[in-house]
């Protein structure tokens, strides 16, 4: 029997490691500490498994186990971590969007046009301070197949951009103290606020990617940032335990 | 009041707490009971932030002893350094960077401008060029 001794240490991992090693994605919601295993889980991956046809998603341990560290320190230990990863890239049937025709002009004879949605990060936190945060990371995929002789020939080229779009929500606590910011966000992130009882901050930023890895997660962290300077440093962990 | 911040008419118990900065966006500090202070920061810590030398998270980051693992539970300290600083760049937003502690601030580079408040002048680095 092949590949025994890596299929038994499959079996070891924890049941959302395995999902995203066999499915590449899950959904669940955890307390705080119950992802303790499974980012241990996680990261003893590299050294018990190294068939290709099981390796992790790169954006596993590049982005979701960042992410998932970051929000649970701002987490109170009962606090309920929810994540929806689709690690299943952009080749998924059901991500992709109709085709459309391009109008077009010589040497380029026909275009045709689609778009891929890819939404492969959803996460919720309730933090320590009352707020409810909410981040989506989604790649937005143009693809183009053209044909494109002068001769008569047939020759079939491709392109692809992929734009990312991150949006964060973060729903404040009940008359949390607010104060908007001095400075506007950079020029590449629009923002929504939604007064109230609780009041809503909505950011979302748009960039040229694929970005993986800390570039990433930095892109995310920046979209973050707008929500929590609505709230002056000190006055927001007053629920602190 | 004293250092544990409680009121003095409640007794003469004075527990001095961890002052480790926890959290990421939301921050705040440890509150538990000083086992020691940072040989180089001298700020109380508890026995659970006492890393390696008696150094507190963000010194022992500083002198090298930081971990660049995600998996690891300490990385969101380490990292939360580099996010606080990039992020007020690329917001162009001192006071940001400022609601970051001193202790944290300091550990890294003692006497720089962001130790004591943090700002820059028109020659830094702000993402904007001359044309």
């Amino acid at each position: 029997m092949f590949w025994r001794k890596q299929k038994a240490a499959i079996e070891r991992f924890h049941p959302l490691h395995r999902a995203l090693i066999l499915d590449r994605a899950c959904a669940v919601s955890l307390r705080r500490d119950d992802w303790e295993p499974v980012i241990q889980s996680l990261a003893r991956h590299g050294a018990e498994v190294r068939r290709r046809r099981w390796r992790l998603p790169k954006r596993v341990p590049g982005v979701l186990v960042p992410m998932l560290r970051i929000l649970a320190a701002d987490m109170p230990p009962d606090g309920v971590l929810s994540v929806a990863a689709d690690m299943r890239g952009s080749g998924v049937p059901e991500k992709k969007g109709p085709e459309q025709h391009v109008p077009t002009r010589p040497p380029i004879s026909a275009m045709r046009q689609w778009y891929v949605v890819d939404p492969w990060l959803r996460m919720r936190a309730e933090l320590r301070d009352g707020s409810v945060v909410e981040l989506d990371v989604t790649d937005r995929i143009r693809n183009r197949r053209y044909r494109k002789n002068a001769r008569g020939k047939v020759k079939l080229k491709s392109k692809s951009k992929t734009v990312q779009i991150v949006r964060v929500t973060r729903r404040l606590a009940k008359d949390a103290v607010v104060r908007p910011p001095a400075a506007p966000p950079p020029r590449w992130i629009r923002v929504r606020v939604k007064r109230g009882a609780r009041m809503v901050i909505r950011a979302n930023g748009k960039f040229p990617g694929p970005l993986e890895d800390q570039a990433m997660i930095d892109r995310i962290l920046h979209v973050s940032t707008e929500p929590f300077r609505w709230t002056p440093p000190g006055t927001a962990a007053r629920r602190a335990r | 009041m004293d250092a544990a911040g409680h009121g003095g008419e409640e007794g003469p118990v004075t527990v001095t707490r961890c002052h480790v900065t926890t959290g990421f966006f939301v921050l705040g500090r440890c509150g538990q009971a000083a086992a020691a202070s940072c040989a180089r920061c001298v700020r109380p810590v508890c026995a659970a932030h006492a890393g390696p030398g008696g150094l507190c998270p963000e010194c022992a980051a500083a002198q090298g002893y930081g971990t660049h693992d995600p998996h690891e539970p300490s990385w969101t300290a380490g990292y939360r350094r580099h996010y606080y600083q990039s992020s007020s760049h690329a917001y162009a937003d001192a006071t940001w960077y400022a609601s970051f502690d001193e202790y944290d601030r300091g550990a890294f580079d003692p006497g720089d401008d962001y130790a004591h408040g943090g700002d820059w002048g028109p020659d830094d680095d702000t993402g904007f060029v001359d044309s």
